[in-house]
Order: structure tokens, then C-alpha cells, then sequence
């Protein structure tokens, strides 16, 4: 497999655009959930200044619903920055279907343009195969870096006037939210023993420490375990 | 205004958080040039962020009927529809499910 490139001077422009073009897609999809989160931080006790320094230097989306649902209901720092870890430790496996074409990249330039790989980059610069190219990369990543920030603060903006989501029932759209990603994740009947494993290590660890982080890192060890158990007898 | 003042846990929270999810990103390819994940290892780490969603939400997604009633909604819906929409006729249910139950 080849090397991402550095596209020729003359074409640089036109694979910004392209990228850039194939982000506005997905921004028109991505702005809503950042208008929410945005308002949701504002519920948590974030600031817009806040929003936005989180939307940019985390730039992650769902860790970061997850580091405002925590920080709202009082978590530790250390917890919250655990849990967003967690959370985006799957990038690590993104990054490693990407590895050949970060091969002999210098790297001041790999580890600035990893810094835009979400889901969503990371599955156009897969699509995009051999013709891959930075241009192509940075259009789609800084496009969807600009909205995002955008979105996100204009949320906590607005967020601000909402009085009490609970009561229209929006403290419900994290779980829905989570509930969608999750279903981005199925691959069939073999995803359900460690969600399931999760799922009642999450529930006891949340009945003896209610409220509390804990359960998420249960969820995951056991989750992890029974995958890593399963893993190993299949092969 | 207090807009413009940074809650000092907070902004650590964030640059932590911050530095560890680029981390996670740098980290695919550099570990890959330099270890091999077992099997298991490898089926652990591929089953991480679903076993971290589920932990997530099952506390309160099962916390009451109408609320647990909703989450089975949301994900029989969930593949079928865009999210956004999956999203909004979650929320409606809850509103509707925790208002009769």
C-alpha cells in the first residue's frame, strides 16, 4: 500500500475543496449533535470560552458528551479525563488500518494531521484508498474541525436560555445518542456477550457506588475480557 | 461577565484529556511498526468502545420502565434511521412513556 502523498502544487487546492465538499455532508449531520452538546455543557455548568476550548483540543465528539455528562454530575477530573480515554481508545485501531500510509511520513506532519482523525476522517481517507492525499486530509478534517468548534459553542450559547431540558425529556438524548453510536458498532449476535458482560458489570458496580464513574471502567474490563476470552477460542 | 474566566480543574481536565486522545490517535500507527496484539489482546481492544457505550447508559437507561421502554425503542429504531431522527423519537417517546408509566 503507498504512502499518503503530498499532492503536486498545482492540485493542492482542488483536493482541499474535495475534502472540504465531502465534510459539508457530514458536518450537515454533525452540527445538530454539536448545537446539543453545546447547550448540554451549558446545563453541566461550562462556559462557551470552556465549550470552546474543549471542541478544540479534544475534538472528539462522543468522548466529549461523555466528559460533560460527567463533569455535570460532579466526577473527579481524573475520572473524566479516564473516561475520555476510554472512550477514544478506539482510534488506536482506526490509526492502525492507517498505518501504511503513515509509513517513513515525517513526524511533526503525521502527528499534525492524526490530530484531525474522527471516525468520520478517518472513514473518508479509507474510501478515498490510494488517492489518498494531505490536501484531501486537511480539507475534510479542518472543515469538520471549524464546524464543530462552531457548533458546539453556538450550543452553549444558546444552551444558556433553555431552562430545564429534563423536563422535555433531553436528558434522555445522551442515552439515545450513545444507544446510536452503539449500533454504529454492531457487526451481529457476536457483539452482545461483552455488551451484555458491560452492561451487568455496570449495573453492580453502579448499585454499590451510585453515581459514581466506577461503573465504566467495570463495564469495559469485563467487556474486554469476555471479547479477549472469545477472541481467543475462536482462533 | 465570567465568560471569559477558566474554572482551573476544568481547563486541566480538558488539556489532559486533550493530550491523551491525540495520544490515541498518533498511537495506531507508531504501535503498529513496533508490537503484535494476540488475538486476544486484539479482541479486547476492538470490543472497548462497545463495552464502554453500554456502561455508559445502562444505569440510567434501565434506572425505570419508561426509560429502559425507550432505550429498546431507540435501538430497534437506531440502524434503521438517520441518528438525528433516531434521536428525536427517542427523546419524544421518553417524554410520552415517562408521562403514562
Amino acid at each position: 500500500m503507498s504512502t499518503i502523498s503530498l499532492p503536486s502544487p498545482a492540485s493542492v487546492p482542488r483536493e482541499v475543496a474535495l475534502g472540504a465538499v465531502h465534510a459539508l455532508a457530514i458536518l450537515a449531520g454533525a452540527v445538530p449533535f454539536g448545537l446539543l452538546l453545546g447547550s448540554l455543557a451549558a446545563k453541566a455548568g461550562l462556559t462557551p470560552l470552556d465549550m470552546g476550548l474543549m471542541s478544540g483540543i479534544v475534538f472528539a465528539g462522543s468522548s466529549q458528551f461523555v466528559a460533560v455528562e460527567l463533569w455535570g454530575h460532579g466526577a473527579p477530573g481524573l475520572a473524566v479525563v479516564a473516561s475520555v480515554l476510554l472512550v477514544n481508545l478506539r482510534h488506536l485501531l482506526m490509526g492502525a488500518t492507517l498505518a501504511p500510509r503513515f509509513h517513513g511520513v515525517p513526524p511533526l506532519r503525521a502527528g499534525l494531521a492524526l490530530f484531525f482523525m474522527t471516525d468520520e476522517v478517518w472513514a473518508l481517507a479509507l474510501r478515498r484508498g490510494q488517492g489518498l492525499t494531505f490536501g484531501y486530509w486537511f480539507g475534510v478534517g479542518l472543515t469538520l474541525y471549524v464546524g464543530w468548534l462552531s457548533a458546539t459553542v453556538a450550543g452553549t450559547l444558546a444552551g444558556a436560555l433553555v431552562a430545564d431540558p429534563a423536563a422535555w425529556g433531553l436528558d434522555f438524548t445522551f442515552i439515545a445518542v450513545f444507544l446510536c453510536l452503539l449500533a454504529g458498532l454492531w457487526t451481529g449476535v457476536g457483539s452482545l456477550p461483552p455488551w451484555l458482560a458491560s452492561a451487568g458489570a455496570a449495573l453492580v458496580v453502579n448499585a454499590v457506588t451510585p453515581g459514581g464513574p466506577w461503573h465504566i471502567l467495570a463495564g469495559a474490563v469485563a467487556g474486554g475480557a469476555v471479547a479477549a476470552w472469545r477472541g481467543k477460542a475462536v482462533s | 461577565m465570567d465568560g471569559m474566566m477558566v474554572d482551573g480543574t476544568l481547563l486541566a481536565v480538558i488539556v489532559a484529556a486533550g493530550l491523551l486522545t491525540w495520544l490515541t490517535r498518533v498511537g495506531g500507527p507508531w504501535l503498529i511498526a513496533r508490537i503484535r496484539l494476540g488475538p486476544a489482546a486484539n479482541a479486547a481492544l476492538e470490543a472497548t468502545p462497545g463495552a464502554v457505550l453500554v456502561a455508559l447508559v445502562a444505569p440510567a437507561a434501565l434506572s425505570r420502565p419508561s426509560d429502559a421502554l425507550a432505550t429498546l425503542f431507540v435501538c430497534l429504531i437506531a440502524r434503521r434511521v438517520p441518528m438525528a431522527v433516531a434521536v428525536a423519537l427517542g427523546v419524544a417517546a421518553v417524554v410520552v412513556l415517562r408521562r403514562v408509566m
